[in-house]
């Protein structure tokens, strides 16, 4: 069958002379528009020392630019009943912001503004130091948060994916107002930035806007390109962890390709059969998680049987090699042994026959379905433009999608015997261990 | 009958069967559908010694229904590129299905296979039940889980339908048979005193004639009654619950509230948006984020319900912050029952929330949230066309004194748990 494409809306694209590049989408019908700026600057541009400048410098653009002083990003945006936000990955930094359409114009005033200009002033960055410290704390409550944080450090010892894109606490603790200055003007330029701008507006008023308003800006970014090519892993790793919790919880990672390998399709459709989604192609009435997939491999391997709650694998193509994980909590009084091998079982038998006709049908499908609706929505549309232009390029969506539906079963199988090798596997296990004031249980 | 292609009006139809059908128009350029059953399913219904029934039949009537068992569901929905969302709360529990607008019909038939005919499975269950224990556990031992259900049990007397979080116990969740299951089903999930709210790009006899087709063969006509005990309090209660090597302490400071009926819900709704609920602008977000970098997240929300609410402070701080920040939270609560607020200020919150309108017209699901709340709050047809109004009719000193009658600060609750025994403590009188 012919593969079909992904319904994206119409895009005029164009680059600046400053390097900066310019998506337009506008939806006619839309009651709002939401503008998009994705930085290809991530956590895996930090170095030790530094690692959370990506984050934090994320926060420090809503805290004064020259034409918007502190908290006057969030009154013109909010006062006109926008919503904004901002998100900080290994990869990437994103902002975007939606408003009714009539107010187009603010969002593009502030990024044009903040895009180089910037004023992170010292009281500010201390200021946000214990923000940040609190976000990372909210976060440290989790123990899923921990057990991630350490199955990173254990697998990459030398690429800049070994830590989380919130940063280390004693990073956060000892970084100086004039090292997030540095970091900022380094990376955030208009050669490192798309802007996506979708929704409810005209195209000929909004491109000259565009043009306008971004063209002044000079030209800056530095290569983001990361140099640091993770060794292959001669033996597997693991670690052991203990703290407050509920029941039992492992992590299981293995090394997966870069976005640009050859294996990227098979490797999703692996993660689809398992998990249940291949992540870029969900339907979903919103932008997160679809929840849980019962009639994905996992789920019916070990939440079924009893051995777990919650089962599930995840593995979204980044710009260099990074992690395919499986994560599992225990259900009570299973042993994370038990589990661990009803895991090792459950991939072996995967690897030997591959996925049955019927699943790799539901998941052709699924990814099917999960691409028509994906454009509903100015903000929305704001996010996959971005997203994909910032991950390779704005044709990948076309691309991945249709090398998605091309993959064959036996490819698949094959991808998985690559990918689940013992010398490669990094397992992180919780076992919590702290009794808790349970009143009423 | 006549027809509205604007989002923000609604149309009610009420059946012999006493289900009320509610139609949305799908906003302007919408390929989604949503439909949503919402009746008296909620855990205020359920008795103690089976506490956690409601929960456990609201993710049950999704896992498996009519023809589909829990595979062949999840396969049926991937193949049509839709989803299955469950929702309990103290008084309803709502089921949602979302999908393509092209298919609207037969998922709408799905979803009445769902309400209709669930299967309740020996293994789903099992399944269900161990995730249920799970959860529960988490809520105990997450600071962020254990702030609510502790403000929930200091806030409402015993008996009340708000005071728990409907989790359950180890005990009663093991106790709960599924012959509770089908019951407690058979009864709460009824025609009477149940909407069905339909956003789909259909006219409203289409989607009559549609619910006529699927939604029949009810097992109740009536719903059940809830009951609410009266209560008042003038005694501030102060809970900390010490959760040794966490990272976070949650702050929870409020009390008992209006319901959404309430002649003063406009002028509280503002009072909340004011306080903490506004998205960056409010006071708390100001003055804990903003100006004292105490807190990742600070904010308020007015839970107000059919019989009742609560409203709520909440903040994230860390262990050496907390002693901070609850004094700051408690000032800015005083501050907007005890002088009023300036018409700026209003002006800006009120704006802000008027234009926040055409964003929850983005998509189909956004738009049929909107519908969801006229639908089960019996509001006017027109009820978001006409907010705006309201709101602008709002003044400063309907504000505060919405404050004053929505939130008793004599019968304030405050309450702290996470990780308190990790700084230097003073100690505290507990009420």
């Amino acid at each position: 069958m012919v593969p079909d494409g992904v319904p994206q809306p119409k895009v005029t694209a164009f680059t600046l002379p400053n390097g900066l590049r310019v998506l337009l989408a506008p939806q006619p019908k839309s009651p709002a528009a939401s503008v998009w700026v994705w930085y290809r600057v991530g956590s895996r541009n930090e170095r030790p020392g530094l690692t959370g400048a990506s984050h934090w410098v994320e926060h420090m653009l809503f805290q004064g630019s020259p034409r918007y002083g502190k908290g006057e990003i969030d009154r013109a945006v909010v006062g006109v009943g926008g919503e904004l936000n901002a998100f900080t990955d290994t990869d990437f930094t994103a902002y975007y912001t939606t408003v009714p359409r009539e107010h187009l114009a603010v969002p593009l005033d502030i990024e044009s503004d903040r895009m180089t200009r910037a004023l992170i002033t010292d009281p500010e960055v201390e200021r946000e130091r214990t923000v940040i410290f609190s976000e990372r704390e909210g976060n440290e409550n989790w123990p899923e948060f921990r057990v991630e944080e350490e199955l990173l450090a254990l697998a990459f010892r030398v690429h800049p994916y070994r830590w989380d894109a919130l940063g280390r606490r004693e990073d956060i603790e000892q970084m100086t107002p004039a090292e997030l200055r540095g970091y900022y003007r380094r990376f955030y330029g208009t050669r490192n930035a798309v802007l996506a701008v979708c929704g409810g507006f005209d195209l000929r008023d909004v491109a000259r806007d565009v043009r306008r308003r971004f063209s002044r800006l000079p030209s800056g970014g530095e290569d983001v390109g990361v140099r640091e090519v993770e060794p292959a892993a001669h033996g597997e790793r693991r670690s052991e962890l203990s703290g407050p919790g509920t029941n039992p919880y492992l992590q299981i990672g293995w090394r997966a390709p870069a976005v640009d390998d050859p294996a990227t399709p098979a490797t999703m459709i692996v993660d689809a059969i398992l998990g249940g989604e291949t992540r870029l192609f969900t339907a979903s009435s919103g932008w997160g998680r679809a929840g849980e997939h019962p009639n994905a491999r996992l789920y019916r391997g070990l939440v079924d049987r009893g051995l777990a709650v919650r089962a599930t694998s995840e593995w979204r193509p980044r710009v260099n090699p990074s992690l395919f994980t499986i994560q599992a909590l225990a259900a009570a009084g299973i042993p994370l042994d038990r589990l661990e091998t009803a895991i090792g079982d459950l991939l072996k038998q995967f690897a030997k026959s591959g996925p049955t006709a019927t699943e790799m049908d539901d998941v052709r499908a699924k990814i099917r379905r999960g691409a028509a609706l994906s454009y509903e929505g100015a903000s929305r549309t704001g996010f996959r433009l971005g997203y994909f232009s910032v991950l390779r390029s704005l044709a990948y969506e076309q691309e991945i999608y249709r090398s998605l539906l091309r993959v064959r079963a036996p490819e698949v199988r094959d991808r998985a015997r690559e990918l689940f090798r013992d010398e490669s596997r990094v397992v992180v296990r919780y076992t919590p261990i702290t009794e808790v004031p349970h009143a009423g249980v | 009958m006549r027809e509205s292609s604007d989002p923000l009006r609604v149309e009610y139809s009420q059946r012999a069967d006493g289900l009320s059908i509610v139609r949305q128009a799908p906003p302007a350029g919408a390929a989604s559908f949503s439909a949503t059953y919402i009746g008296p399913g909620g855990w205020g219904f359920e008795s103690p010694p089976n506490a956690g029934t409601a929960r456990l039949v609201n993710q049950l009537v999704t896992a498996a229904a009519g023809p589909y068992d829990r595979v062949a569901l999840a396969r049926r929905l991937d193949r049509a590129g839709a989803t299955l969302a469950y929702q309990c709360a103290p008084e309803s529990a709502e089921i949602t299905i979302w999908g393509p607008a092209d298919e609207w019909k037969p998922l709408l038939g799905l979803l009445a296979d769902v309400v209709l005919r669930p299967r309740f499975d020996v293994a789903d269950i099992s399944r269900v039940r161990r995730q249920a224990l799970e959860r529960r556990l988490r809520e105990m031992s997450q600071p962020g889980g254990r702030a609510e259900y502790e403000f929930l049990r200091a806030t409402f007397p015993d008996g009340h339908p708000y005071r728990t979080t409907g989790r359950g116990t180890r005990a009663s969740l093991a106790r709960i048979t599924r012959a509770d299951l089908v019951r407690f089903h058979r009864t709460h999930y009824p025609s009477g005193g149940a909407h069905l709210i339909v956003t789909a790009p259909a006219r409203t006899t289409s989607v009559l004639a549609a619910t006529k087709a699927y939604f029949r063969g009810f097992a109740e006509a009536k719903g059940p009654h809830l009951t609410v005990p009266r209560f008042s309090s003038h005694r501030p209660v102060r809970r900390e619950v010490d959760l040794p090597g966490r990272s976070q302490v949650e702050v929870r400071i409020g009390g008992s509230s209006i319901a959404r009926g309430s002649p003063e819900y406009p002028a509280a709704y503002l009072a909340n948006e004011v306080l903490g609920g506004r998205p960056l602008l409010s006071r708390l977000f100001q003055r804990v984020r903003e100006r004292g970098g105490l807190a990742y997240h600070a904010s308020s929300s007015l839970e107000a319900m059919r019989f009742g609410g609560y409203w709520v402070a909440q903040a994230g701080t860390g262990t050496d912050r907390w002693r901070k920040v609850v004094p700051m939270v408690r000032s800015e609560i005083a501050r907007l029952e005890d002088t009023t607020v300036s018409s700026s200020e209003l002006d800006r919150i009120r704006e802000s929330a008027i234009g926040q309108i055409p964003l929850s017209l983005e998509s189909t699901a956004d738009a049929h949230e909107l519908a969801v709340e006229v639908a089960y709050y019996d509001l006017a047809a027109d009820y978001w066309a006409r907010w705006p109004a309201v709101l602008r009719a709002v003044r400063p000193r309907d504000v505060q004194r919405a404050a004053n009658t929505a939130m008793d600060r004599r019968s304030e609750v405050t309450v702290l748990t996470g990780p308190l025994g990790a700084f230097p403590r003073r100690r505290t009188a507990p009420k």
